[in-house]
Parts: C-alpha cells; structure tokens; sequence
C-alpha cells in the first residue's frame, strides 16, 4: 500500500515538475501573461491580440496560444465558480473515476487470497487467463446473447406497444400504467415471481402450454432455455420502459404526418413502416442504451433466481462469473480483470451513444 | 380530373358528456372539371372538417360525396386518389424532398422507380424547387417547404387537390408571391382544387367560386365578385370586404329607415323591397361612403372624424356621428377615401351614403332583402 501511494507521489509530482519546467523554459513572459492581459482588458482588447498575434512564428506561441485557447473555453469565472463544481468533481472523480483506476491496477496483480496486494509486478496475466477460459468465453457470450437479444426484443415490443397505445385504444392510461409498473419492481421480486411462473410441475407457464399439449419445459434446468427464459422474464419487466419511451417520441409526431401519409396512399403498415418508425431513431437510441446497461447489470436477477453465486447451467453472463470469483474464490485480481471486460463492453455500448449526443449538442 | 360533388354532408362529432355538436351541417356543392373553389369562413365554421370528409381523414356522418362518377364517401383515405396539402406542410422529416415527393407515387401506383424519378423532376422544375431535391426538410426555408408540400401533391396528378390553408404559414410578401403561382399553377394543371382559407382576400383572389360557410352552413357560393356585390346574407356582407362592410340597425317607417341616429328615406322600389320586414340592417361597403363638404340631398350625415389610417394609395376613415364626441366608446363606421384627401382626426364632415350601394338585410334572418345597385355584374368579371 505505502509502494502505491509512494508510486502515485512520484509519478505527480514527476509530471507538474515537467510542466513547469516546460512553462517556464519555454516562454519566460508567460508568468506576467494574467496581469499583462488582465491590463489589456482595462484599455481595449486590440493591444494584446495583436501582441500574441506576433509570437505565433514559434512554438512557444503556439504553446501560449493553446493556453489562452483553454482559458476562452472554460470561462473567465473557472476559479469563482469553482466551490459549486468543485466537490462534486471531487467526490466523483475520486469515487467512481479513482476507483475504476483502482480496480484496472489489481487486475494487473496477482492477487488472491487473503492478505495485501503486492504492486510490484503489473502484468496482463490475469487478461490472459481469462480470454484462455472457457468459463469466460461462455460468459462473454451468454453476455452478448442476453445484451442483444434483451434489448431487441424489449424494443420491439415496447414500440409495438406504443403504437397500439398512440392509436388511442380505450383506456390507455391505464393499460400504460400497467405496463410499466413491472420496472418498480426489485430485480429480486421478478426473479422469484419467474421461479414460481417457470416452475417445471406447478408453473402456470407450464399449466398453460400444457392446455395447448406442448411441454412441460424445465426452463430454469434446462441450459439451452434458461437464457431464453431470463430474456423473457427480463422484457417483461422492462418492455413497459420502452414503451414509455416510445410512447412520448410518437405523441410528438404531428397527427398530419399520419394523415399525409394516408392521403399519400399508404397502408397502416407501410405508413408505420416508411413514416413513422424511422422518425424514431433517437427514441431507440437512448431506450437501447438505457435498456442494455440494464442487460449489464442483470446479476442481481440470476443472483435471486437461485440464491447464489452459481447461476443455472447455461445462464452465466460475466457479472456474476466475476462476483463468484472475486467473493467465493478470492481470485480478487482475477476478478478484476473480469471487471474490466465487463466495463469495456459497456464503455462499447454507452461510447458511441455519448459521441452521438456530443455531437448533437445534447451533452 | 373530375367534377367533385358534396351532397348534403353532415358531420356531428359528440362530445365527452354525450351532447352533440354539429360542425358541418349539409353543405351541398358542386365542384367542376378543373374550377378551383375557395371554401372560406372564420375559424371554427366547418370548413377543414368539410375538407377533411372529402379527404377521407374524417368520416361522414350523414350526405354523399362523389368524384367523378363513383361515390367515395365510404372509401378509405388511400383509395380516394385525392392529394392534399396541409397547413403545417408536414414534410416527412427523415426524407429528402426527392423521397417526399416520390412516396405518394410509391405508394398509391406501381410506377417503375424512373418513371417515378421523371415526374419528379417534372414537377420539381415546375415550381422551381429542382435544385433542392437532394436536401432535407429542415434545411429548406418555409417558402421552399411549402412548394415542396405542393410538389408532393402536384407528383401525384391527382383528380382532386385539397388544400387546408396552404399559405398561412408564410409571411405577407411571400403569401401574396405564392397566391399567383398557386393559381398559375392551378390553371396549367386544369386539377379540381378544393382549397380552404379564414382570410377573405385569399378566397377573393384566388377563386374561381367561393363557398362561404359559417357555423357549419353553406352561406352563400358564388364567384368572388357576385360574393362581394351580391352577399345572400348579412354575415357573408360582413365577411367578404376588408374593412368590412358597415352595419346599421334600423327601424322601417314607411318609406324610411329610421335609427337613434339617422334618417333615411328610401325609394319607392328599395322601400318595397322591405315592405315586409319591422326592423332591417342597412349595410354599406366602406368604399361607396362618400366624404363631401356639405350635405348635397337628405343620404348625407354630419359626422366626426374619429381616426385616419393611412394606406398611402387611400386612406380608411373611422367616423362617428356627432353627438357621440363625449361617449367612453362611440360607435364608429369607416369610409374608404383617396389617398390624396386631408382629412384630419377631429374634422366634422359630411358622410353621403348613396342609395344605390346600400345593401339592406333582415335584421331576424339576415337574409338579403336588397343588394346594390350595379349595371352589369358580368362586366366586371374577370374571366369565365
């Protein structure tokens, strides 16, 4: 622990020494810079432009102009406002962001066991071992299936949902109420209301597909319908979200893009197809980003589902494989590195959305 | 192209506590081959509801309606071969103006996709829109929408067009641009047009026919200048003519129209045609009130010069008559003068209000008992 922190001190003050040497060797009129433009402002701008405009020949011109670049973006109030921003990136950054880092750096370790980390020998073990795992690959893929398959299926369903609930059935905000009351459920509660529902001899899904003369399926010991089972239960808690999602997008198409479509000659279908559905893109967008973070984070649901670490044969995602190795055979590096798979394929998933609402100004 | 037919047709939409409300009450009208018709009445009248019926979108409650020699009253939106244009445009956002206009053809014929691209085209060079073809809705003006809009329908070659107040979403310049294209357009293509508007001047100058429609009601269809000269009714006196026609109440006696304020005799032919009516509304197009210096025959009042707008070509006066100087809100009437006469707010002068442009209504029905005077209403028609 003292060689971490020993480390980190050396590796900061390391680097603010580069920086200052840089500021200082680099450009000597940089220290007086605040006042001299702090002066400028008092009797018109146009002085000091034109003074940085004649040291952009070289680099440290360019260095300066960079800096001044930094200081237009976040504003002449930085420092003011910093006690409202401040905290909170603190909190932030040392909670979450520190212990991210944290987390990257055991995985570079050996650790197990019980006893303290030794930091001294950082590799990519750990990575090794779990890409050479099949245990890993299943997960990795049982993963994939659940992320893809969960989030398809929940956005299909919730939009044709919406849609039917946009074309104004009686009684809608009701049955919107009722579609969405499944997501203030506990994952626990849906795993065990689903036990009961799946159970092989007195499940009701069972009873029913009996009356039909199909079944009885064991879907919870079953390995190739254990996901498939978990999908559906998992739709069924979280269609309502999309549909809800789905539901304001179409209220905000102007009832006149329905009618043209119409008087255009579209059928229903061709009119929801062609006008309707790709006007909502952004709505899927952010349902689908919303709705696989969730796919992520589906271990508290198998976890409740057999009460244990060990979810059924067939349904193991990388969430609980890393829970079980971290907490049940101390493999704390192990673990770890787990982790930050996991973390990588939700930074896949989230990446591209934040760039796509960057880009639209919406961030 | 088809003459379209409007029999009787009634729409009751019933409110949520059960009661019912008529928006349009049977409105009988016979559009022809290729005529443009101006359905036009204030907000609220049942004018978009009666287009919305002939475009399918609503549905009939009662009535017929025919294009050509089939009945469409039952027929969905789809089948109608019918094109609108709306109000809000309602370009689909996610398509460029090119995938805009084809859909319609896409989706209602099986053209081949470069017969499609050639009407296309066509049409795009037509209203001068072939440059913005590859572009989206959101990056397009609201006049270039607007053609786009009318594109959409004109690709179609629709028998009917529809449209629900296609210009009232462009400014005043623009607007007055647009009504001539509109109806330039509208007369190469020879298409049966039903088109609705509240603003008067839109149906005056653009119809070949207007329907005047009020609550409802068919009020009166003619062509704009048997409309304006000829109102059936009080409220189609009133609507048609910007400013509006001046309204007075007033008692018959004998051969005179009596009020609290005026007296006004009347010839034996005008006082026969109100024999039959007590009370009347005397109604005058602000533009027969002649503003003279002294009272030539016993038509004249004394009146106050209440305010002056000036309009640079000709001014509106609203005057008032005297003995209301002192009253909180004088009831005024306006007159049309040249722009080139001083008048000045305060002035007394002499309002001549000639017999022969008086219009006189019932003051119960409102019906017209008697319009003005004209020599030849034919002469003055601008075409056929």
């Amino acid at each position: 622990m003292k060689e971490f922190f020993e480390r980190v001190r050396r590796a900061t003050s390391g680097r603010s020494a580069d920086r200052g040497a840089g500021a200082d060797g680099s450009d000597p009129e940089e220290s007086d810079g605040p006042a001299e433009s702090g002066a400028a402002v008092t009797d018109g701008g146009v002085a000091t432009g034109s003074d940085r405009g004649g040291t952009t020949g070289d680099d440290p011109g360019a260095l300066r102009r960079a800096f001044d670049r930094i200081d237009d973006r976040l504003g002449r109030d930085f420092v003011e406002s910093s006690p409202f921003w401040l905290p909170a990136f603190l909190l932030m950054g040392f909670f979450v962001y520190g212990a991210i880092g944290w987390n990257v750096l055991i995985s570079l370790t050996d650790y197990r066991g019980f006893g303290t980390v030794d930091y001294s020998q950082l590799d990519f073990d750990m990575y090794v071992r779990a890409f050479q795992s099949s245990a890993v690959q299943q997960a990795a893929i049982n993963t994939f299936v659940l992320l893809l398959g969960f989030t398809i299926v929940c956005l299909i369903f919730g939009m044709l949902l919406a849609i039917l609930l946009d074309r104004r059935v009686r009684y809608d905000n009701s049955l919107r109420l009722i579609y969405l009351l499944p997501m203030s459920l506990s994952f626990v509660v849906t795993a065990q209301f689903w036990l009961w529902m799946y159970d092989y001899s007195n499940g009701i899904v069972n009873q029913v597909l009996g009356l039909v003369g199909l079944g009885p399926y064991n879907f919870i010991g079953n390995p190739q319908l254990v996901l498939g089972a978990v999908i559906f239960a998992l739709v069924w808690q979280y269609s309502g979200y999309a549909m809800v999602v789905y539901l304001s997008a179409l209220r905000a198409i102007p009832d006149e893009h329905f009618e043209a479509a119409k008087v255009d000659g579209a059928s229903v279908v061709r009119m929801y197809w062609r006008v309707i559905v790709p006007q909502l893109r952004s709505a899927t967008i952010s349902a689908a980003v919303v709705i696989m973070v969730f796919a992520l984070k589906a271990f508290d649901f198998l976890y409740s589902l057999v009460g244990g670490y060990r979810p059924p044969n067939g349904a193991d995602i990388l969430a609980t494989l890393m829970v079980r190795e971290a907490y049940q055979n101390t493999n704390w590096a192990y673990g770890s590195a787990i982790a930050v798979i996991l973390f990588m394929m939700a930074l896949a998933v989230i990446g591209p959305y934040l760039v796509y609402q960057y880009r639209n100004d919406a961030l | 192209m088809s003459q379209l037919q409007l029999d009787k047709l009634t729409k009751v939409f019933t409110d949520d506590d059960g009661s019912d409300i008529v928006a349009v009450d049977g409105v009988s009208i016979d559009i022809e081959d290729g005529e443009f018709l101006v359905l036009v009445g204030p907000s609220g009248c049942g004018k978009s509801t009666t287009l919305r019926m002939v475009a399918g979108l609503e549905t009939v409650t009662s009535g017929d309606i025919r294009l050509g020699d089939r009945t469409i009253t039952d027929q969905k939106a789809q089948e109608r071969d019918i094109a609108m244009v709306f109000q809000s445009y309602a370009l689909y956002p996610h398509m460029t103006t090119r995938e805009n206009m084809s859909f319609g053809l896409e989706e209602s014929t099986d053209m081949s996709t470069d017969e499609i691209y050639d009407r296309v085209e066509q049409a795009a060079e037509l209203l001068g829109i072939a440059a913005l073809l590859d572009r989206k809705p959101t990056e397009l003006s609201g006049g270039q929408q607007q053609r786009v809009a009318l594109g959409r329908a004109i690709v179609r070659e629709p028998e009917v067009f529809l449209m629900d107040e296609p210009l009232s979403n462009l400014d005043a310049k623009l607007r007055s641009s647009m009504r001539t294209e509109l109806q330039r357009i509208q007369e190469d293509l020879d298409t049966t047009t039903m088109y609705v508007t509240h603003d008067q001047t839109e149906a005056m100058t653009m119809g070949d026919r207007i329907a005047v429609l009020n609550d409802g009601r068919l009020q009166q269809v003619g062509t704009p200048l048997e409309c304006y000269h000829r109102p059936a009714n009080r409220f189609v006196g009133g609507f048609i003519g910007e400013p509006s026609m001046n309204f007075f109440e007033m008692t018959v006696e004998g051969d005179r129209l009596v009020s609290d304020r005026l007296n006004y005799p009347l010839s034996a032919e005008t006082a026969d045609a109100v024999a039959g009516s007590d009370r009347v509304t005397l109604g005058i197009r602000p533009e027969d009130i002649e503003i003279v210096d002294r009272p030539a025959d016993d038509h004249a009042f004394e009146t106050v010069v209440d305010v002056v707008e000036p309009r640079g070509n000709e001014n509106s006066v609203y005057l008032m008559f005297g003995d209301q100087e002192t009253e909180e809100n004088p009831e005024t009437f306006v007159a049309i003068v040249n722009g080139m006469s001083r008048v000045e707010a305060g002035e007394p002068v002499v309002a001549h209000v000639p017999e022969d442009a008086v219009h006189l209504f019932d003051a119960d029905s409102g019906d017209a008992l008697r319009n003005r005077v004209l020599d030849d209403l034919d002469e003055t028609e601008p075409r056929v």
